[in-house]
Formats: structure tokens, sequence, C-alpha cells
């Protein structure tokens, strides 16, 4: 017998040198695909944590809060030169409205078309420009009325159209100014406040919803935020980080536009539709 | 004996092996929605691994702890069961409750269940059948997630859903199979969903593919060493070996995984037990003979006649 395994062991193979590289190189795959699991994800950096060299707007979104009145000056140095003197004057009128009027009627008053007027020219601006128009869609929607009564012939008007505002900046700079360490934050701002103006003029009515604010709002949102293409966006990854209940509840919740609204009462008190009263 | 089948044999495990890396890399990376590629995680690997030895204990436990023998057939125990860890943790939901659940079938259906000692394989088809279920709703949960949408299901409530009050809105849906972000292992920027599932499909594939490629060659592989064993005798004492017990049996008459010794000394007693029964049965059958076979019609005619034949034949000319 012992004669038969010497020779039986004779018969077999040896590793040569093929079958030895063959072996090694599945090792390797097999090592690699092991260490590829510990690859770390990449952190989201937000646009607004990144640094930015030279002059610039500090704290921008203090020129969007209850105290921007103090600060709204300075945005007069960042306006190009041809239209510095009308943002001025539209500024010191925007800033210095009293007695909360309804939005409708006094943007369709001969300053509030100057304004509006303004706003369509400053989002074809610069980032800075942008920012100043933001400021002003905010301001209006701090000293106007566009919280319904219950006596309000077309209750929703108000709060839809200080939302078209809000919309055609966010369309205009929703997805660049998520990227942009000056408007990220202002951008998710934004978003919020039209959410809240649009389930604003949702919830309008004293009996029922208004279908169509609903529909127009969500269909902005979810293009704004990328829910449609089934790729979020820029402004959908930033507002997924920082406000994820909101986003969840633009894709989930039964009413959508709710999370938006909720948020933005947080982030924004005293935007309240009476004008902080 | 010429080295051609042996050779195959290591070829089939090699490129089974190379296919296991191969999809197990894949199965080991996601991409994020900014392009970014980032690993799966350990954790669903370790479930994985855990349970492939689960399995590999199984079947040891079921051929009286048989072992590889020589370096190839190390190399094919090692990649089958990265193989099978790397199909486990493929198709397994990433975390959570879901993934416990899916371990639970799992232990149920690939440990407690015996492994066919016929075909060898370490995993039954059942269980292949089972892990492709899995990777499918892995996918899907992956997709729900891919859109923000946390949950298995979501299904409108008959009757509530079709009246047109908002107040009852909370109360239209039902969601059903919730999860979050966190036990899907998503990266913080969110899943790509198409360039992922199409790595893990691909990777489950290539890894089942290999798992099966080093499964079968490792039966053949040891079929070379039984084979290279009785070839070491004369040429037809060999064939005579062979024809004695024919290569479909050797797996069922447990020469695989034997050490060399016991190897022969195994061949040695199935040869003598059959030459016995193959005495016995002459005997028997000289008997018949002497006896004489009358004709007869039916059933015993029938068996007369079988056992005349197989006499004829047996009868040198």
């Amino acid at each position: 017998m012992g004669g038969s395994l010497a020779r039986y062991d004779a018969t077999l193979p040896v590793l040569d040198g093929k079958t030895l590289a063959l072996v090694g190189v599945a090792g390797i795959l097999i090592a690699a695909a092991v260490a590829v699991r510990i690859l770390p994800a990449p952190r989201v950096i937000s646009a607004e944590e990144v640094k930015q060299e030279g002059p610039r707007i500090v704290e921008p979104m203090q020129l969007l809060g209850r105290g921007a009145a103090l600060r709204a000056a300075e945005l007069d140095e960042w306006i190009a030169e041809e239209r510095r003197p009308i943002f001025r004057a539209a500024r010191g009128q925007v800033f210095s409205i009293r007695g909360c009027p309804e939005a409708v009627a006094w943007l369709d008053g001969v300053e509030g078309q100057r304004v509006e007027r303004l706003l369509g020219e400053l989002r074809h601006g610069t980032r800075e420009e942008a920012l100043a128009a933001l400021a002003l869609v905010f301001q209006l929607a701090r000293s106007t009325e566009w919280d319904p009564g219950v006596l309000a012939s077309i209750p929703e008007a108000n709060a839809a159209r200080l939302a078209g505002l809000a919309g055609d900046w966010l369309r205009a700079w929703g997805e660049r100014g998520a990227r942009d360490p000056l408007l990220a934050e202002p951008a998710r701002a934004a978003a919020l406040l039209y959410g809240r103006l649009m389930y604003t003029a949702q919830h309008s009515r004293v009996i029922g919803t208004n279908t169509a604010a609903y529909e127009r709002g969500l269909k902005t949102l979810s293009e704004l935020v990328g829910l449609d293409s089934g790729r979020r966006t820029a402004l959908g990854e930033s507002l997924q980080s920082r406000h994820p209940e909101a986003m969840r509840k633009l894709v989930l919740d039964s009413d959508r536009l709710r999370g938006f609204d909720a948020e933005a009462r947080t982030a924004f008190p005293d935007l309240d539709g009476e004008c902080g009263g | 004996m010429s080295n051609g089948p042996e050779r195959s044999a290591s070829t089939g495990i090699l490129l089974g092996a190379i296919l296991i890396g191969l999809g197990g890399l894949l199965l080991g990376l996601q991409v994020d929605s900014n392009g970014a590629w980032c690993g799966t995680g350990l954790a669903p690997l370790a479930i994985g691994a855990f349970l492939a030895l689960a399995a590999i204990a199984a079947r040891v436990s079921t051929t009286s702890g048989r072992l590889p023998r020589n370096a190839m057939g190390i190399v094919a125990v090692v990649a089958g069961f990265f193989g099978l860890a790397f199909v486990i943790s493929g198709a397994l939901a990433p975390g959570g409750p879901w993934m416990f659940l899916e371990v639970l079938l799992l232990v149920l259906v690939v440990t407690l269940r015996k492994p066919d000692s016929r075909t060898g394989r370490w995993i039954a088809s059942s269980a292949f059948g089972l892990l492709s279920i899995f990777l499918l709703f892995r996918l899907w949960i992956s997709y729900q997630g891919s859109l923000l949408r946390w949950q298995v299901l979501s299904v409108d409530v008959p009757v509530l859903s079709w009246m047109p009050f908002d107040f009852l809105d909370p109360v239209k849906r039902v969601a059903l199979g919730s999860f979050t972000p966190f036990e899907m292992g998503f990266p913080p920027a969110g899943l790509e969903f198409a360039a992922s599932a199409t790595l893990w499909a691909l990777g489950f594939a290539l890894c089942t593919a290999g798992l099966v490629l080093v499964q079968a060659s490792a039966i053949e592989h040891e079929n070379d060493r039984v084979h290279a064993l009785i070839r070491t005798l004369p040429g037809p004492v060999a064939d005579v070996v062979e024809r004695l017990l024919p290569e479909e049996e050797w797996r069922e008459q447990g020469l695989h995984g034997l050490p060399e010794r016991q190897l022969a000394r195994r061949i040695e007693a199935l040869v003598s037990e059959r030459m016995r029964r193959q005495e016995s049965l002459r005997r028997a059958l000289d008997t018949t003979k002497q006896i004489g076979l009358s004709g007869g019609s039916g059933f015993a005619g029938e068996i007369q006649r079988a056992i005349t034949d197989e006499s004829q034949r047996e009868t040198p000319q």
C-alpha cells in the first residue's frame, strides 16, 4: 500500500506558478470585496459651510429675519449702480409699510408695482442682488396681511400672490442658491416660506380646502426638490439635511405641504400673515 | 491518469473564486446621490458570514466531518465560504427588523434543512430561490428609500379613502413596513438607486455563478482524487475496481474528503464487499442452473428468462 500511495502522491498536480497566481488574484479580489465595505460615505458639506474669501454679506439670514430693518441698508452697496437708486427707494417703501395692508392691495398699488418690477430685475442679477430681492419678499410677508379672514371674498389671493413672488425667486435661485455659500440658507428659508404661504392659501376657505392652491404648491415644491424626476436636486438635498420632517411629509403625508408650514412657523414665528399682531 | 480532468476541476475552482471575488466587490459598493462611491458596511457581511459558517457546519456534520485534503480543496472551501457570505449579505435587507426576519427565514431554510448528500451542494436550490426573493425585496425597499418613501407599501383604506372629507386624511392610508435611512445603511447624501441596484444585481449574479461553479468543481476535484488513487493500480485491476465502484457512487459511499490512507482502506473494503456480493450471486446462479429452469409465462416466466439470459452472458463462449 505504501508504494501505491507514493505513486498516488506523484499523480496529484502541484500548484504551479500560474495556478498560484490565479489563487492570488482570487484572494486579492475577495480581500478587496471585504475592504470596500468600510469605504466611508462622503459627508454632505452644505454650501454655507464653505469658507468665502473677500468682502461678503455676513449672516445673510439676519436680512430675512425680524431684525432685517437694522441691516437692510447694507444691501445697497451690493446692488448694481444703475439699479441702486430704485432699490434704495423700494427698500425704504417696503420697510416702512405700516397698518398691515392686504398683500394684494399693496402690491397692486404704485409702490407695490414698482417693487414687483424691481424684484424681477434683481432675480436676474448677482447673488447679492438675489439676496436683496429675497429680503424684500420676506419683509413684504412680514408687513402685509395674507392670513385670510372669514369675510374675505377671495381668501387665498393674498397668500397666493406672495407665494408667487417666493416661487419666482426659488425658480431662479433655488437650485443655484442651494450650492452657494451665501444663498444656501436663504434658499431653504424661501422654500419654507413658499410652502407656508401655499399651505395658507390651500386652507384659506372656511369650508373645505383650495385644491388648486394645494396642487400648484405641491407641483412647484416637487419640481424644486426633485421629487418629479426621481433624483433630488441640490435644494432637495439641502432641505433633506436640515428639514427632514418637512421633506418626509412632502413625500408621504396626506397633506403634503403641512411639513413646510410647520417648519416655517418654527423658523419665522413673526410671519403669521397678520403682521405679527 | 491524464492531467486533463484534474486541471479542469482546478480551473473551475479558480474561476469560481475569481467570480466570487468580483461579485463580492460589486455587492460591497453603493453609489450616493452625488455620484460618490462608498461601502455597504460590515454588518450585513458579518450576518452573511455567520450564516455561511452555519451552512458549512451543517454540511460537515452530515458528511462525518470530512475536510478538504489538499490546497485546491482548501481554496474551494474558502471561496465557497466567502461566496455564500457575499450572496447572503447582498440579498439581505441592510439592517433593522426586516434583516432579522430574513435571517430567521434563512436560518430555517439554510441550516435546519438537511443538505442533499447526492448533490453535495452547501446550499439547496430552494435557499437560492429564497435569497433571490430577498434581493428583489432589498431592491424594492432601496428604491422606495431613494424616493424618500420610508415604507414597503402604502395602502388605501377601503371606504375611508373614498370619502371626500379632509379630516379623514390621516386614516385614509396605511403605511406597511416602515423603515429608516439608518436601517438601510444609506449614505448621507441618499442613494443613487439605478447605479447601486445594477451593482448589487450584477454582484449577486456573479457570486451565485461563482458559488455554483466552485461547488461543482470541488465535487469533480474530489472525484479526481479518488480516480487518481484507483489509477495507481495496474490498468486491468483499476478497470475492474472502477466497474465495481462506479464514479457516480463515490460521494454516496463516503469517499470524498477522506485522507489518503482511509480512502485506500475504504476502497479496499468496498471492493471486497462487492466482490463477495458478486461471488454470492454467481453461486446463486449456478444453483438455478443445477435445478434447471422450466418455461412459463407471466411474472415467473419473465424472471426465469431474465436469469437465463444473464447466465448465458456471464458464461464464456
